[in-house]
């Protein structure tokens, strides 16, 4: 009787919340996040919420109907949403089961839990982060990595994808930002105090003018190949370091 | 101060009061730097110098004129000793004259002890003062290591052991704690950022040996393309010509990017 009643409750609950949604009560602690592609937002609230950012038509395949993804690392999809998600104390865990294809996930993160993403596979796509004042930790090798509105701290690095940066402007430090392939592209308040770093091997890098930034001589005794810039904006503060081999970084003003 | 300690080891070392284990580290220490080693030349032809000179020995010929006018001068107050009564010789033999040059004599002393009295006392300030001086120096220095040490070990946050490996890039000094710490980070750390700074940290003291050997040995262990480019320019800027097989031996590797590869190669053409 009692399993009839909860088999009913997640139908009724089914057909009236089309999008489908798992949460885990959370409000500190270490998010680990291994899908290819994903959407990350701050919330307000102390619940970590999980949606799916999928167009079901596109994705359904009717073959599959009645089956379950099954992979090698032996993970449930316990979510509905084609990850799996496990609660490990200090730690939650973010899997996904399909090998390629990555789900597009929309992931909801209170305020204190420090937000890791990693992503080894070319299988990927963008990953966004945006309104969060979680530290963020993203290592990446394919995906590109889009910070909007974040406060970090913050340490990314992609080999292969671009990073784009907008800063709110209670910027905590320290930021660093490493690409190898990919440009760096970074937005600051105009009044961030921050001792700067932007280095490039083969690329350039762009500041704008209305930064007055105090550039600080190198005063160790080795010939310098690449093009490294060190200094501070409005009087130092915030660590602020940028750097990309191949890829270009920019350094704009809001 | 990093000078001033060694330069009181080496004079240690020179009057032999060293224990083994010091003795051996100041003994490879100038084996290696060409600076130490100049400066225990300096030190030991200094002291050399010192022990040198004797002192001066009195001419028989001074020493005999002394004896006679002292005689001369006994036998004269002798003389005098009824007129005169002074309160201030009683079981002295000393004349007029002596007693005059003697309040000259006493003022003068006085004087002298006051002033070396004053310069003792600046001298001990000074002393003070510099000690307090390196003592806080030295407490600074120990509480940014102790708080950097914290940061970079901790496990839970990234950034903060990217403050911790920043925290030892801005420092001046270090010991064989701190490269030993920025040794483990640059190699172990899971954040390819902060591996990045640690490396960047220990670029700054490159002309330590040990530092430079780590550097070296972690171009065989590196598996992260962004460190291992940085590694690279770093040893290429050191100009460590020692590392041309192991960028050869990159080159051909088939788990490394092209990026990686190609930083290599350039290694190669820059170093030899």
């Amino acid at each position: 009787m009692k399993n009839l009643i909860l088999v009913l409750g997640i139908a009724v609950a089914w057909s009236v919340a089309p999008a489908q949604e798992f949460k885990l009560a959370k409000t500190s602690g270490r998010l680990e996040i291994y899908i290819g592609r994903v959407t990350i937002e701050g919330t307000a609230g102390n619940e970590i919420i999980f949606t799916s950012n999928d167009t079901r038509d596109k994705e359904e395949d009717d073959r599959a109907k009645g089956l379950r993804a099954v992979n090698s690392s032996g993970l449930e999809d316990n979510t509905g949403l084609g990850v799996n998600v496990s609660d490990k104390g200090n730690t939650v865990e973010v899997r996904q089961l399909k090998k390629m294809n990555s789900p597009r996930i929309k992931v909801l993160v209170p305020k204190g839990i420090t937000v890791y993403y990693a992503h080894e596979s070319q299988y990927g796509g963008e990953v966004k982060f945006r309104n969060l004042e979680n530290e963020i930790e993203v290592s990446a090798n394919y995906n590109s990595v889009e910070l909007e509105n974040v406060t970090g701290p913050v340490t990314v690095k992609s080999v292969y994808g671009h990073v784009e940066a907008d800063f709110s402007t209670n910027i905590k430090s320290p930021i660093s930002i490493v690409s190898v392939y990919g440009y760096v592209d970074v937005t600051l308040p105009l009044a961030t105090k921050a001792d700067i770093k932007m280095s490039t091997s083969y690329g350039e890098i762009y500041a704008a003018q209305e930064f007055k930034i105090e550039y600080e001589k190198q005063n160790d005794s080795l010939v310098r190949y690449d093009n490294k810039v060190n200094g501070k904006i409005n009087g130092g503060g915030i660590k602020i370091d940028l750097s990309s081999n191949y890829g270009k970084v920019y350094l704009r003003k809001k | 101060m990093e000078n001033e300690k060694r330069e009181r080891m080496l004079i240690d070392y020179i009057e032999g009061n060293l224990s083994d284990a010091e003795r051996a580290m100041i003994e490879n220490e100038m084996a290696q730097n060409i600076e130490v080693r100049e400066m225990y030349d300096q030190l030991k032809e200094v002291m050399g110098l010192l022990n040198q000179t004797h002192p001066i020995k009195r001419s028989h010929s001074l020493q005999a004129n002394f004896e006679k006018m002292l005689q001369q001068e006994i036998t004269k107050s002798e003389k005098n000793l009824v007129k005169e009564h002074s309160p201030s010789y009683t079981k002295t033999l000393s004349g007029r004259q002596v007693y005059i040059s003697s309040w000259v004599l006493r003022t003068a002393a006085v004087l002298v002890l006051v002033l070396i009295g004053v310069v003792i006392m600046n001298d001990l300030n000074h002393k003070r003062e510099h000690e307090k001086e390196v003592a806080t120096i030295k407490k600074e220095l120990n509480d940014n290591k102790k708080l950097m040490m914290t940061l970079l070990q901790n496990q839970q946050s990234a950034s903060q052991r990217l403050q911790g490996a920043t925290a030892a890039y801005e420092m001046n000094n270090t010991d064989d704690e701190i490269v030993k710490a920025l040794v483990n980070t640059m190699n172990e750390d899971t954040n390819s950022n902060v591996r990045l700074t640690a490396l960047e940290a220990l670029g700054k003291f490159y002309w330590q040996n040990h530092v430079r050997s780590a550097l070296i040995k972690s171009l065989t262990t590196q598996k992260d393309p962004v460190v291992q480019m940085a590694l690279i320019r770093m040893l290429v800027q050191m100009k460590e010509k020692e590392v041309i097989t192991q960028l050869e031996k990159i080159t051909r590797e088939n788990s490394v990017i092209k990026a990686v590869k190609d930083e290599a190669h350039w290694g190669i053409l820059k170093l030899s």
